[in-house]
Order: C-alpha cells, then sequence, then structure tokens
C-alpha cells in the first residue's frame, strides 16, 4: 500500500508539472534558446525573462526561509563545489544547443509532438547510461578538484548571513527591470495564439519553484530520472552488469519530506524510490502539460519530414547534454532556477561553464547542423 | 521550394524543425530573395509550427525593411514576409 505521504509527492509533481509544462509551451519558454540567441542573434529578450525568474526566486525562497516555512537550506543533493562543475556546465551548454533544447525543454516540446524533441529525449536516456559506465573515473576527477569542502552556497563560505549578500545582489537587476518597464521592453510581440508572455511565464515559475522547495523540499529536478530510465531500460539485457555499478548503487538523495516527515533516499539505480516518486510524476507532468496546452489550441501535430542531420544533431545533442548533466551534477533548470536563487556554488559555476558550452554549441550547430540548402 | 508564379509567392514549409533553423531559414530565403521581394513585389510564404519563430521572425525582419503577416492555419502558422514599400513598376 502506498504511504499518503508519498501519494501526495507523486500527486503533487504531476500537478506541478502540468502546470509548468503548460506554461512552458504557450510562452515557448525554451532555456537553451536563451543563451543560443544571445550567440547566435545577439538576441537577449528571452535571457531578460531568465534574469527576472532568477531573482524573483531569490525573493521568494528568502522569503520563505526567513518565515521558516523552508526548513532545509540549502535543500537536498547540492553538494560542496568542484572544478568539474565548470566542465560539466559547458558539456551541457554544448549539448543543449545541438538538442534544440535543455533536458526540461525537450520535454516540453515532445508533450507538443516534436519529434525531434523525442529524438533527444531518446538521446538524453542513451548519454545517461553511458555516464554510469564513465562515473567511476569522474567522480575521482570531481574529488581531486573540490575546494571548500563542506561549504555548499556562497554565504556558509564567506560566514554570513544570506539576506546580507542576496538583497543588495538583487538591486541592479531590479534598476535594470524597471529600466526595462520604462523602455517597453517586457512585452514580446507575438501574433501566436494562447501566447504567455515570456516575463509573466518567468513569474509564474518561481511561484512554481518555490512551492516545489517549500512542499518537496527542493526546486525543481529531472536529471536523475533519466540515469534511473536508463538503468531500468538496460535491466533486462545485462542485470548483472547495472546491479555492479557504482552510479547505480549510490544512494545520492537522503532528506526528510517536508509536510509528510517521511524519511527518504533514492539514487539513479533500477528501485522504485525517492527519485522515482518525485521525478517521474514532473517529467511525466511537464509532457502531459504542454500535450494538453497544444492539443487545445490544435497545434498537436507530427511532422517527421525533417532533414537527416536534424534528427542526428537532436540525438547526439541529447547524449552530450545528459553526460553534461550528470557531470555536473544537475540540469539548468535544477541550477538556474533552484541552486542560483541561493548562490549555491555548484550553480555558480555551472552558470559559467554553460556560457562558453553554449557559444560552441551555437558554432558548432550553424557550421554542421543550419546551414545546408535544406528544404525540403 | 514551391514557387506559385501567378501570386508570386515562394512558399517554404519547414514545419517540425529543430529550433533555431527556422529563423535562419527565414533570414537566409529573405537575403537570397532580396531582388524578388524587393523589385517584383514577391512574397516569401514560411509554414511553422515553432511557437517561438512567430516572434522572433517579424522582429528580426522588420528591421531589414520587411512587413510580415502571420495567419494561424490548422495547427501550424503561416507567415508572409513582403518588402514594406511597394513598388508600382
Amino acid at each position: 500500500m502506498i504511504k499518503p505521504g508519498i501519494l501526495f509527492l507523486i500527486t503533487l509533481n504531476l500537478s506541478l508539472g502540468i502546470t509548468a509544462g503548460f506554461i512552458m509551451h504557450r510562452a515557448d519558454f525554451c532555456v537553451a534558446g536563451m543563451f543560443r540567441d544571445l550567440f547566435l542573434f545577439r538576441r537577449t529578450t528571452m535571457l531578460r525573462s531568465l534574469l527576472l525568474l532568477v531573482v524573483c526566486s531569490i525573493i521568494l525562497f528568502d522569503a520563505a526561509r526567513q518565515l521558516g516555512i523552508i526548513r532545509l537550506y540549502p535543500f537536498p543533493l547540492l553538494a560542496s563545489p568542484a572544478l568539474t562543475n565548470i566542465a560539466g556546465g559547458m558539456i551541457f551548454g554544448i549539448g543543449m544547443v545541438l538538442a534544440g533544447g535543455c533536458v526540461v525543454g525537450v520535454l516540453y516540446k515532445m508533450g507538443s509532438g516534436n519529434l525531434l524533441a523525442a529524438t533527444a529525449f531518446a538521446g538524453l536516456i542513451i548519454g545517461s547510461g553511458i555516464y554510469a559506465e564513465l562515473h567511476p573515473w569522474w567522480v575521482a576527477l570531481a574529488r581531486k578538484t573540490a575546494f571548500l569542502p563542506g561549504k555548499i552556497t556562497l554565504p556558509q563560505a564567506l560566514g554570513i548571513d544570506p539576506s546580507t549578500i542576496l538583497l543588495p545582489l538583487i538591486i541592479i537587476p531590479c534598476i535594470l527591470f524597471f529600466r526595462w518597464v520604462l523602455q517597453g521592453q517586457w512585452p514580446a510581440q507575438a501574433q501566436v495564439e494562447g501566447y504567455v508572455q515570456p516575463w509573466r511565464a518567468a513569474i509564474y515559475l518561481s511561484i512554481l519553484g518555490a512551492l516545489s522547495y517549500i512542499l518537496v523540499g527542493m526546486p525543481f529536478g529531472v536529471t536523475t530520472a533519466y540515469a534511473k530510465m536508463a538503468a531500468y531500460l538496460a535491466l533486462p539485457f545485462a542485470p548483472e552488469h547495472v546491479a555492479g555499478l557504482a552510479f547505480f548503487q549510490a544512494v545520492s538523495l537522503k532528506y526528510t519530506a517536508p509536510i509528510s516527515a517521511l524519511p527518504l533516499q533514492g539514487g539513479a539505480g533500477p528501485v522504485m524510490d525517492a527519485i522515482a516518486v518525485i521525478q517521474f510524476p514532473l517529467i511525466a507532468g511537464i509532457v502531459l502539460g504542454a500535450f494538453f496546452s497544444a492539443l487545445l489550441l490544435r497545434e498537436f501535430h507530427l511532422y517527421h519530414r525533417v532533414p537527416g542531420r536534424q534528427y542526428a544533431s537532436a540525438l547526439l545533442g541529447g547524449i552530450v547534454l545528459a553526460l553534461g548533466s550528470r557531470m555536473t551534477p544537475g540540469c539548468n533548470i535544477w541550477h538556474l532556477f533552484g541552486g542560483l536563487p541561493i548562490l549555491a556554488m555548484q550553480s555558480l559555476l555551472f552558470l559559467a561553464g554553460i556560457f562558453p558550452g553554449a557559444w560552441i554549441g551555437s558554432i558548432l550547430l550553424s557550421r554542421f547542423v543550419l546551414p545546408s540548402r535544406q528544404v525540403i | 521550394m514551391d514557387t506559385t508564379p501567378e501570386a508570386n509567392l515562394i512558399v517554404h514549409d519547414i514545419r517540425g524543425q529543430i529550433c533555431p533553423s527556422t529563423l535562419l531559414f527565414a533570414l537566409r530565403e529573405v537575403n537570397r530573395e532580396q531582388q524578388a521581394l524587393k523589385e517584383k513585389g514577391a512574397a516569401i510564404v514560411i509554414l511553422t509550427d515553432n511557437r517561438n519563430a512567430i516572434a522572433t521572425i517579424p522582429e528580426a525582419v522588420s528591421s531589414m525593411g520587411y512587413a510580415t503577416t502571420v495567419e494561424k492555419k490548422d495547427g501550424y502558422y503561416q507567415i508572409e514576409i513582403r518588402a514594406r514599400k511597394k513598388r508600382t513598376n
């Protein structure tokens, strides 16, 4: 029998996922695109919305912490920093541009019927499986390049109260936001049905992230579940090999859930644990939310007549993206929507890596994938 | 590519393509067909299902002197790109 606390987590994550997927599809809130378009088109419209999301999350998370609603601070699964966080971020950046979306972007695009996103999704599972083989070597490297042991966030490393550093930090973005309001730079002109303005989507998503932090105990994260899917898929073919891999034996999540006070734990291995209970419904929810949104707009269609090199890019990008997300560890949603607002050092390093990564990805994409006379 | 001579429309169906292929494709076609667009009153018609491109294409080609009209069709969008100043020769 499923415990009520577990049922609560499943229902909650499914609902949060459906809402987020719906909003992301309506606004086409593609984080991979935000970084890519900075390099390809010098377009920053969408990056502004990302900055708004981060600032809103800083305010919401810190308010919740000060009110005592958030007990787990910093949240579980975060660790002290290592230089491998930058390397992982870079690989992640390359992968997300080639895949045409990040680990979450791929989900909402897949939900709306995009077959390239489905291809990237397959790549993500394959890449997670490949990482399981590389894990011992990568962990050894991470240990060698680790610093500030025991310190997870920047305020912890500096030995100060988070608010002391967070409040001055949001002043400059807030001035910028106000300027963009005066210049009329927020509304995006899009004659697309059912459009949700990206700035609105940013605010909604920060609220959903805060709800997840308060009720689940941590902000949105999905990447370990991809590795779990890879483990489940490989299990019938090579049960002993899967069981013997250190990556699938590791228990990365161990915490007491808020609300139900259930002690939970989980990892990437092929078992129904806390990772499965939290991340699988979230993933399914995002896909479903986007599917409902596309269905309501009558925009759900499968177009398969796409140049072959785009399929190749999506698959390869998905694999690279998964490797990056396991090496960092974590994805852009986890780090930018969750870790960055509490100044987790892993997330700051990930951010430092994702910019050059997206730049390299943009060069690769425009050189090898896009320029051909790809007329169907 | 499907050229309809009577209406002088150059139609491209690029539904389902990877981001940001739609925008890059549109920009490249606008550059390539510059003469037809500006001197012969031709229009480029792009069929796409990429919601983001509906925002980015009009924005990008507008600064290049083109006007766009967006129309929703059965489950996808049709963007028509024309030169802003119509020549009467």
